[in-house]
């Protein structure tokens, strides 16, 4: 009698131990797929943003298999222009994983039925080492085994990262460089997440490596074929920093930091490369972000000449922080700015029309539209006050003075305004030039210099076609 | 309900008589007092970093550090406590006392065991507090996170616990116990190597090889992998509904949940047969 319940204890014992094992593969099955997921949206980023391709990895022909399913079992959504690069056409996976809204229908697909085989595939792909995009998948990792970095410290990477980042920050203080380097790697690959290692090693790397470097002269530059540029060592650390913030955004693509310090730290500070400042700074703001990430993508806009962009988004910043300190004081000045920029815009558009027309009547109406553009934009300066305003009035007073063939004038007003207002030096010396070799006047040693770089040109060694 | 109640009552006073015994251990203490002092010390780490640097690397020293020292501590004061309850017991004849009075032997391990939990809890509580502090104290925002963090911390804790229960049920000493939680959790970090082992075998063709290879699956596949906890150190740097976490911690407590019952009832057939 008494071994009745001891039987009873034991099945049930052998039946929890059953359920737990069962629970055990679910779970298993849970991280794989996440694994899986977070793969999806590495790959994903990167054909959007990079579109980096390795033949010694199997990530794209696997992307390609997923975003084949995808194609059919996503929601469509629309066209995104300020991010999505024409004549490219990216995936509907592609789209939708840069939208933080759809991460739980790219979940439920990864761990759903439709991408069984992608998802088998992928495993053994990762414990084979054939994903270059999935180096962080620890889960993956495990079940590859053998003794590696990771299983050194029984799951505790992250603080590994950690002691790992002291030691760059310590070789910083020691002027340490070339050491600090792969330990920034080393500590990102320990912790993909740990995104304040990216921030700073970029920082590092655009700004503090090439603080006291001279810019690199065009002749000694190399034509760098990956990042499509004339590369010389100083510039070299900038693509550094962009690589390196760019395996950040792969790892952590809803984090708006890395957008931020990829558009606004490294492409417009240092490489003055607006096209993607504003391109990054677009994503930036699509995830979730501080208050300043919009003011830099407006910024940027008019940089780049996307004056009617920055000026709706000034517009919808006021809507959107009303009281705010910005929306007080720098956005109405933005938007003045802006307004002001377009109608110096469409009074060049109408001037080269009217050159263009045939018809003298055509030809007529054109002029006073311009002449109507220029008094508007005149008006709108002159409600501004402030240098840059000072400076766009001598500007379009310059550039009128040598339409009508003053150009000696025309370069004492612009020799006057960029005195004046320093931070637009650099615009006035570009169009004294233009204007004195338009109206041939001899040129300054330093000019002679400056009309020599430009026709040397952003060629350089290596340079396809040249 | 009655019945229920009359079940438990025996239980509960032995839970609360081996919570305030457990809270007077040395060791247990000392540890919780080393805990502390790393956790409260994890805020002073952030000397070593640039004063400069306006990032919150501090905030993330804080974080990875608090987070295992309550995992290495917090699995120290679970081993210690649960392979020392019993055979303690039994050293010093209380157990005789105890089973001497309407109590069976079941409700007595199950009062022993909800004494070990309420130990585990309030001992994670405290450290856990202190973390939170030293978290809010930074940001200035409640860490909601770091709350599921703690909390999947303490399931995980609750399955070693529970076999390392089961093996001081079998002891009359509590070294053994504690060398066979340790490797308790040894084993449960490490399981992944079995299935390893497994996907490896049978290359060479030879019996012996493909035998080790199934046994490996058999104990991937039946001993309960703490590495699946991960999670705990994973959640506190992501996001608040990151989709793969809120689907994989419910799984996780059941999981636990299950094998501890398993623990427990390995506990009991240990127990119930055993000459006192």
């Amino acid at each position: 009698m008494k071994r009745q319940p001891n039987i009873v204890v034991i099945v049930a014992f052998i039946a929890t131990l059953a359920l737990g094992s069962l629970i055990g593969r679910h779970v298993d099955q849970l991280r794989r797929a996440e694994a899986f997921y977070r793969w999806i949206l590495a790959a994903a980023a990167n054909e959007r943003l990079f579109a980096e391709e390795n033949p010694d990895y199997k990530d794209k022909e696997l992307y390609d298999s997923v975003s084949s399913v995808a194609e059919s079992r996503l929601p469509e959504l629309a066209l995104d222009t300020k991010v999505d690069q024409p004549g490219r056409k990216l995936s509907r996976l592609g789209r939708l994983a840069g939208e933080p809204d759809y991460a739980d229908e790219i979940w439920n697909l990864a761990r759903g039925n439709d991408l069984v085989q992608q998802r088998q595939s992928f495993l053994d792909y990762a414990r084979g080492r054939k994903l270059q995009l999935a180096k962080d998948i620890q889960y993956a990792e495990a079940q590859a085994g053998g003794v590696n970095v990771f299983n050194l410290f029984f799951g505790f990477r992250k603080v590994a990262a950690t002691f790992v980042w002291i030691q760059v920050d310590r070789y910083w203080h020691q002027g340490m460089l070339y050491r600090m380097i792969p330990m920034m790697r080393t500590c990102v690959y320990l912790d993909p997440n740990f995104v304040d290692a990216y921030l700073l090693g970029a920082w590092h790397l655009a700004y503090n490596a090439t603080a006291k470097m001279p810019d690199t002269p065009q002749a000694l530059r190399k034509w760098d074929a990956k990042h499509e540029a004339c590369v010389g060592e100083k510039e070299r650390y900038y693509y550094l920093a962009v690589d390196f913030l760019r395996n950040g955004i792969q790892h952590n693509p809803y984090n708006y930091q890395l957008y931020f310090d990829l558009g606004f730290s490294v492409y417009k500070q240092k490489l003055k490369d607006y096209v993607n400042a504003v391109k990054y700074l677009s994503l930036a703001v699509q995830q979730y972000h501080q208050v300043w990430v919009p003011r830099q993508l407006y910024i940027c806009e008019e940089l780049n000449g996307q004056y009617e962009e920055a000026l709706a988004g000034w517009q919808d910043y006021i809507q959107r922080y009303p009281g705010t300190q910005s929306a007080l004081d720098t956005a109405p000045r933005f938007i003045l700015r802006n307004k002001a920029l377009i109608y110096e815009k469409e009074m060049r558009k109408a001037r080269e029309a009217a050159k263009a027309a045939a018809d003298p009547q055509e030809a007529e109406k054109l002029r006073a539209a311009a002449e109507d553009f220029k008094q508007k934009a005149l008006q709108v300066w002159d409600e501004m006050k402030e240098p840059f305003s000072e400076y766009r009035k001598s500007r379009l007073q310059a550039q009128e003075m040598a339409e009508a063939g003053r150009y000696m004038e025309a370069v004492g007003i612009l020799e006057k305004a960029r005195w004046e207002d320093p931070a637009d030096f650099d615009d006035a010396a570009d169009l004294i030039i233009e204007i004195k070799l338009a109206g041939n006047l001899p040129l300054s040693v330093s000019e002679k210099k400056a009309v020599l770089r430009k026709q040397e040109g952003e060629t350089c060694p290596g340079m396809p076609g040249k | 309900m009655k019945a229920v109640v009359d079940y438990i009552r025996g239980p509960w006073c032995i839970a609360i008589y081996t919570w305030r015994e457990g809270m007077r251990k040395k060791t247990l203490v000392g540890f919780l007092i080393l805990s502390l002092l790393v956790i409260f010390g994890s805020n002073f780490m952030s000397s070593f970093l640039d004063p400069s640097s306006e990032t919150d690397m501090e905030l993330k020293l804080i974080k990875d550090i608090c987070v295992t020292a309550i995992a290495i501590f917090g699995m120290l004061i679970t081993v210690f406590i649960s392979a020392s309850v019993v055979p303690a017991e039994m050293d010093n004849k209380v157990i005789y006392t105890v089973l001497s009075k309407p109590v069976r032997r079941g409700q007595y391990l199950l009062g022993k065991f909800l004494g070990v939990q309420l130990i585990i809890l309030i001992n994670l509580a405290l450290m856990g507090s202190l973390f939170f502090l030293a978290l809010y104290a930074r940001q200035h925002v409640l860490p909601t996170l770091l709350l599921w963090s703690i909390f999947l911390t303490y399931f995980s804790f609750l399955i070693v616990s529970a076999f390392t229960f089961a093996v001081s049920c079998a002891s009359t000493s509590s070294v053994l116990p504690t060398i066979a939680g340790l490797f308790i959790y040894l084993t449960g970090t490490l399981t992944e190597y079995l299935n390893d082992v497994f996907t490896r075998s049978g290359q060479s063709g030879a019996f012996i090889d493909k035998l080790v290879g199934y046994m490996a699956w058999c104990l991937y596949n039946v001993l309960p992998n703490l590495a699946r906890y991960d999670l705990k150190t994973q959640i506190v740097d992501r996001a608040v509904n990151d989709p793969p976490t809120d689907a994989l911690i419910p799984w996780l407590v059941l999981m636990a949940l299950v094998y501890a019952l398993s623990g427990f009832l390995m506990a009991y057939i240990i127990f119930r047969r055993k000459e006192l």
